[in-house]
């Protein structure tokens, strides 16, 4: 035992003890409440914030997109509803297991199962919902909720698809809509000030942005604004409750100036024929029609292709997705011939009473070489009006000789040629107006005389759009004033365009105009097919682009064997005249005539536009 | 006030103040638990069964006298041995830790036990031998203490482990533990720890641990419990967001909310106000046993009571600092709030043999 003083130290020591171990939890606790002070009242907006964050998710609402009509107000291109079945790619498995459950009632043919297969993976990872068929029918609807039961992860719900009612006809010129990409949904978003949330992906399912033509060009316009659903969810992410929603602002309706049947008749024309077909309405400067064949669908593309339909598309040889009408470069050959003679005139170089003869060639001074016209033999003596009538390569060979180069290429510029001649078209093509900057540049050569002269008659480095061609051809239709091109009336930004002509009068675009007529209605004309054609006056300029240069019809004839080395058949023309409303150009690959070829397609579309 | 309340034959050992301050807690973990699991009365029936055993037992273990603790202290540790042991072989596996012995009607978690059983029979041990504690008998101590540390985190148990630990630890420096010893051994602890880091922790326990320090090093990782956990108690603000109404636990966002973390949940719904009146209670109780401490009739007694309210402090301050994110996760209840079985059992018994040290009276004391 312990003795009393022994106890008494005991129990001090007992009690100093105790007392350092008390004052340590002391500090510890005094620290856990400074910490739970700072949380819960120093930082507590930041928590507060952090908390309504966790269990707020917000839902985007997908606008539908604008329609769009053409200029008698047909509807062009729609939203249809359709009832698809949807699964959560991300909780599958096993795709192949859940398509022959699923095969008992509901029957997906090769295709449909080549995109399902096909996009899976993708879909999975990212979250978003997989479309497995579209456009249900009653029987398959019904069939599906009587045994939905056996497949949790997928569901009927209602989704609109792109409809084209014409979608071979405005491929090109209305264009496809498609899946967006997280880029363009992020920046979509962002123009929006909405935020980059991180379901970004589940919620951008089935959203669809313009990826051609005036779907992309006016994408902004047609896709209209997203809505927000705001929802409570819990910790694993389903839902609780709706707090709020924002509708959705709908796509605006766009109103072209597209022409359904010009369309369709340029459409039906060209037949399975390669090339383009542009026609304005020469007042507005406004595009009518805009065809560039072989075509394709643009409900397939938009709507969920295979990618063995569409592998065939892209390796088609006829190129089908190349968008002719403002990609496709083209010499101007002969159409260039009534440039050529403003040229002439505004510079004194020729006047109308002009005349010389034409052999059929035209020797270069400088280094003798032979420049051939079309016609062995030539076409006698030739003034301004007979050369354009009878496309005299020589009268023009010689014009374009005693021109200066840097001048003419302003001139040409002033038509579109080498320009942007439309305001609203989707990627279009510069094509080539050369100089010689540009031939020293690209080519290494300095500018020859010779190529001047290969420029008088539209051939050499010079191309040009059938876009370019077609406002070309409304340029002289509307004696030197256009607008720049557009798909629809209201445009605020379309630039008027002037062309100042010196030493040339209103007589001198009347007499040019009249030999254009005459390209149809002189029996010497080069389009004189045509006159049978219509019943009112066209005004027009053919010309055959060379592919291959021949000396004699007989080698041409040799060389022709090949398809691909035929002449392109090319023509403009404008009417009904002497007050021209349409202006159009047509370009035939291969047709190998402008006047017999090309001229008949650009008078059906004329006919069809003028009959109106 | 402490009471012996007499009858004709035989007293009832009792302590108001702990036993009313024990039973309003107790009921407010009830009311806080049916909040933190969303409402579900099967929950708070099954706990207000263990809180009423825990009471009775509390009342039950106040009654004999601290002898029979002192005499029958070894019989309990080599009983609770056996059943670590017993675990050991029998016991049911829980994502990888054996840690409970299943009686059919109860699973019991025999680390419970030898964290009640060490204290006091160190307290046994000890309460006799002169001051300061002679080398040996600190050496035969620690060395119980880590064989018993060892039992426990073998299981594995860290978090129970460290409180077996630290038990065993306040019995042996309150009774006297020598401070040149206490300074020495320090030094070698620190110079050591190197070593205990990569032996004797885990590789989940190291991550842990390196979370803590870094948490933006695995943000959905092991720390996205303390992150959503700091979110619950920091969006509660100064006065809460009202019972049931904290979105954190009702949106499963807050994990264990029943256990580990509940006090995340009352944080949450009734703020900073709320949590300082609920840890008043506790600084309460605790002050309660210093007081009680210091005027028990022996040695034996005051050993157990510093012991067993310190573990009891310990267990309730690694719970809080684990919660708001100062500690690592280890994984420890809040007592008498946190849902469970035999841990909320085993502070009823501690405070029950509390009770039982501080109302007996010697009546040949001077």
């Amino acid at each position: 035992m312990i003795d009393l003083n022994e106890r008494y130290a005991e129990k001090k020591s007992f009690f100093n003890r105790l007392v350092v171990v008390y004052v340590f939890f002391g500090f510890v606790f005094s620290f856990f409440l400074y910490q739970t002070y700072s949380l819960q009242v120093s930082e507590y907006k930041d928590y507060e914030t952090a908390a309504i964050a966790n269990k707020t998710k917000e839902v985007l609402v997908q606008p539908v997109r604008g329609i769009i009509y053409d200029r008698s107000g047909k509807i062009i291109v729609n939203n249809v509803p359709t009832y698809d079945l949807i699964v959560k790619a991300s909780l599958i498995k096993n795709i192949d297991a859940f398509l022959s459950d699923l095969s008992p009632i509901i029957e997906l043919d090769s295709n449909e199962l080549d995109y399902v297969r096909e996009n899976f993976d993708l879909k999975a990872r990212y979250n978003r919902e997989l479309i497995v068929k579209k456009n249900l029918s009653r029987e398959e609807i019904a069939k599906f909720e009587v045994r939905g039961y056996k497949f949790p992860n997928a569901f009927i719900d209602v989704r609109y698809s792109r409809y084209n009612n014409y979608p071979e006809l405005f491929s090109h010129a209305v264009g496809y809509v498609g899946g967006v990409n997280n880029d363009e949904l992020a920046s979509i978003l962002n123009s929006q000030a909405l935020p980059q949330i991180e379901t970004i992906f589940k919620y951008s399912n089935g959203f669809q942005i313009g990826k051609t033509g005036l779907e992309s060009t006016y994408d902004q316009i047609l896709r209209g604004k997203f809505g927000k659903k705001i929802f409570e969810v819990d910790a694993r992410g389903r839902f609780v409750e709706e707090r709020e929603f924002i509708k959705p602002t709908n796509g605006e309706n766009l109103f072209t100036t597209l022409d359904i049947e010009a369309q369709q008749v340029a459409y039906d024309q060209m037949g399975n024929r390669r090339g383009a077909v542009v026609a304005i309405e020469i007042d507005s400067g406004s595009i009518v029609s805009y065809v560039s064949t072989p075509s394709f669908s643009t409900n397939a593309i938009s709507n969920g292709i295979s990618s063995r339909a569409f592998n065939a598309l892209i390796q088609d040889n006829d190129k089908p997705f190349f968008d002719r009408a403002s990609q496709g470069r083209y010499s101007p050959a002969s159409t260039i011939k009534p440039a050529i003679a403003l040229f002439g005139i505004e510079n004194n170089i020729i006047d109308w009473d002009f005349s010389m003869e034409d052999p059929g060639y035209f020797i270069l001074p400088e280094d003798q070489r032979v420049y051939r016209g079309w016609r062995k033999g030539g076409h006698g003596n030739v003034n301004l009006n007979k050369a354009m009538i009878v496309s005299s390569n020589t009268f023009f060979f010689s014009l374009a000789y005693k021109s200066d180069i840097n001048k003419l290429i302003e001139h040409l510029s002033n038509f579109g040629f080498g320009s942007e001649v439309c305001a609203d078209c989707f990627n279009p093509d510069k094509a080539l107006l050369p100089t010689p900057e540009w031939k020293m540049n690209n080519l290494n050569f300095g500018w020859f005389k010779g190529d001047t002269v290969n420029l008088g008659v539209g051939q050499g480095y010079l191309s040009a759009t059938p876009l370019q061609l077609a406002y070309y051809s409304t340029v002289l239709a509307n004696k030197g004033t256009s607008k720049e091109l557009s798909f629809i009336h209201e445009r605020q930004d379309i630039k008027n365009l002037n062309i100042q002509l010196n030493n040339t009068d209103d007589l001198d675009w009347k007499r040019l105009h009249q030999s254009m007529i005459g390209v149809i209605e002189s029996p010497i004309g080069t389009a004189k097919r045509l006159q049978e054609l219509k019943t009112y006056t066209v005004a027009a300029k053919s010309g055959t682009v060379e592919l291959v240069s021949t000396d004699t019809k007989e080698d041409y004839k040799i060389i022709r064997e090949n398809e691909g080395n035929r002449d392109h058949a090319i023509i403009i023309a404008f009417g009904p005249m002497p007050n021209p409303k349409y202006a159009v150009s047509v370009v035939i690959e291969n047709g190998e005539s402008g006047g017999s070829v090309a001229g008949p397609v650009a008078i059906a579309v004329l006919n069809s536009l003028v009959g109106k | 006030m402490k009471k012996k309340l007499t009858f004709k034959n035989f007293s009832i050992y009792f302590d108001q103040y702990l036993f009313i301050s024990i039973t309003l807690l107790s009921v407010m973990g009830l009311f806080f638990l049916y909040s933190a699991s969303q409402g579900d009365i099967n929950t708070v029936i099954k706990q207000s069964i263990f809180v009423g055993f825990g009471l009775f037992l509390m009342f039950i273990l106040s009654q004999p006298d601290p002898d029979f603790y002192k005499i029958f202290s070894s019989l309990f540790i080599i009983l609770a041995v056996l059943l670590m042991f017993a675990t050991m072989i029998f016991g049911r596996e829980v994502n990888g830790a054996k840690r409970w012995l299943n009686f059919g009607f109860f699973t019991l978690q025999t680390s419970e036990i030898i964290k009640i059983a060490l204290p006091i029979f160190l307290a046994s041990y000890l309460y006799n031998k002169p001051l300061p504690i002679s080398l040996k008998h600190t050496f035969i101590t620690l060395a119980l203490i880590c064989f018993v540390f060892y039992l426990v985190y073998s299981q594995p148990d860290l978090g129970t482990g460290l409180v077996v630990f630290m038990a065993g630890i306040y019995i042996l420096f309150l009774a006297g533990l020598s401070w040149k010893f206490i300074f020495t051994s320090f030094g070698l602890i620190v110079l050591s720890m190197p070593f205990l880091w990569n032996n004797f922790l885990e590789p989940f326990q190291r991550q842990r641990i390196l979370t803590f320090i870094d948490p933006s090093s695995d943000p959905f990782g092991s720390s996205w419990n303390i992150t959503q956990s700091k979110i619950a108690i920091g969006s509660g603000g100064m006065s809460g967001k009202g019972y049931q109404e904290g979105s954190q636990a009702h949106l499963n966002f807050l994990p264990e909310a029943e256990t580990d973390f509940i006090f995340a949940v009352i944080a949450e719904e009734f703020g900073f106000i709320g949590i300082c009146v609920l840890l008043s209670f506790f600084f309460f109780i605790l002050l309660r046993c210093i007081y009680l401490a210091f005027n028990a009739r022996d040695r034996f007694c005051r050993l157990t009571i510093g012991g067993l309210s310190l573990v009891f402090a310990s267990t309730l301050f690694i719970n809080l600092g684990m919660v708001v994110g100062i500690i690592p996760v280890v994984g420890m209840p809040m007592p008498f709030i946190s849902k469970g079985g035999s841990s909320l059992l085993s502070f009823y018994i501690s405070f029950g043999i509390i009770i039982s040290m501080a109302t007996h009276k010697k009546l040949m004391q001077k």
